[in-house]
């Protein structure tokens, strides 16, 4: 009778740790999911503001026009990875980056503008 | 894309369109200097080639930037003098078009109905001059506006 006891308790035991492990790394996993970065490029005066911005995988980086002139975020890569509207003054243009490599980009309205995103 | 090669920050279709866009005024005022020296068979050719040659870089460069960049913004936008520059220059550009392709037709083809031909083409054709080197310098200060950021502030 007091081994059957022992047994019990002891397979219970084991049921609770393992769950608990369970738990713990299911969110551990979750909170690496959510936890994204996030970066700023400032385009003004008719260039992009870091030239070379490095982050890592996840990082969404937003670009916003502070310029007062009309200018495009357009990846460099074909096929393009990204492409934003015409931004005017003070629009903003988000891209999450789940992938690592360089991405190099430009104006399409003005191709002298250009810059990368080093994703790490 | 091609960058330009006027040392702005345009790309290589407006510093052509810009080019051509002055040499085919200057072209217009010589055609008009034919006139007066009634050399008129050249003058005819001078100026219908510019009216035409203008209808393409109208169509194939002008206005799909027109649309890419311009469009969707307005009327909303044109309050942003980079619109409200480009929207005028657009507008006046077409009228100054399509008079100079209704002379076109009337003076130099019978295509049109009767009642629809002018007389008095010395008065529709200064007017048409004027109204293209206004669009012209419009055209100048768009480029000017969106291309070059020393002129911008």
């Amino acid at each position: 009778m007091r081994r059957s006891v022992s047994v019990a308790v002891f397979i219970t035991v084991e049921i609770l740790v393992i769950a608990a492990l369970s738990t713990g790394r299911q969110n551990a996993a979750l909170a690496a999911q959510q936890k994204t970065e996030a970066a700023e490029v400032k385009i003004d005066n008719f260039s992009f503001g870091p030239a070379t911005l490095t982050v890592s995988v996840g990082t969404t980086v937003t670009w916003t026009n502070r310029d007062d002139i009309p200018h495009t975020v357009t990846s460099a890569d074909d096929p393009k990875a990204f492409k934003s509207k015409v931004l005017d003054t003070d629009e903003k243009f988000s891209f999450t980056f789940t992938q690592p490599g360089t991405y190099p980009y430009f104006c399409s309205i003005h191709p002298k503008m250009t810059a990368k995103v080093v994703v790490q | 894309m091609s960058e330009g090669f006027l040392g702005t920050s345009a790309p290589l279709a407006p510093d052509v369109v810009l080019l051509l866009e002055v040499a085919m005024g200057v072209a217009l005022l010589v055609g008009t200097w034919l006139a007066r020296t009634k050399r008129f068979r050249p003058h005819a050719w001078c100026q219908s080639t510019i009216v035409l040659l203008n209808l393409v870089v109208v169509a194939v460069a002008m206005t799909p930037s027109f649309r890419a960049q311009v469009l969707a913004s307005i009327p909303v936008k044109l309050s942003k003098s980079y619109y409200a520059l480009a929207t005028v220059h657009a507008a006046f550009g077409s009228i100054a078009e399509l008079a100079a392709l209704y002379i076109l037709l009337a003076a130099g083809t019978r295509l049109l109905p009767e009642q629809l031909r002018i007389t008095r083409y010395k008065a529709w054709m200064r007017s048409v001059v004027v109204l293209w080197w206004l669009v012209l310098f419009l055209g100048v200060a768009t480029y000017v506006r969106w291309y070059v950021p020393n002129f911008r502030r």
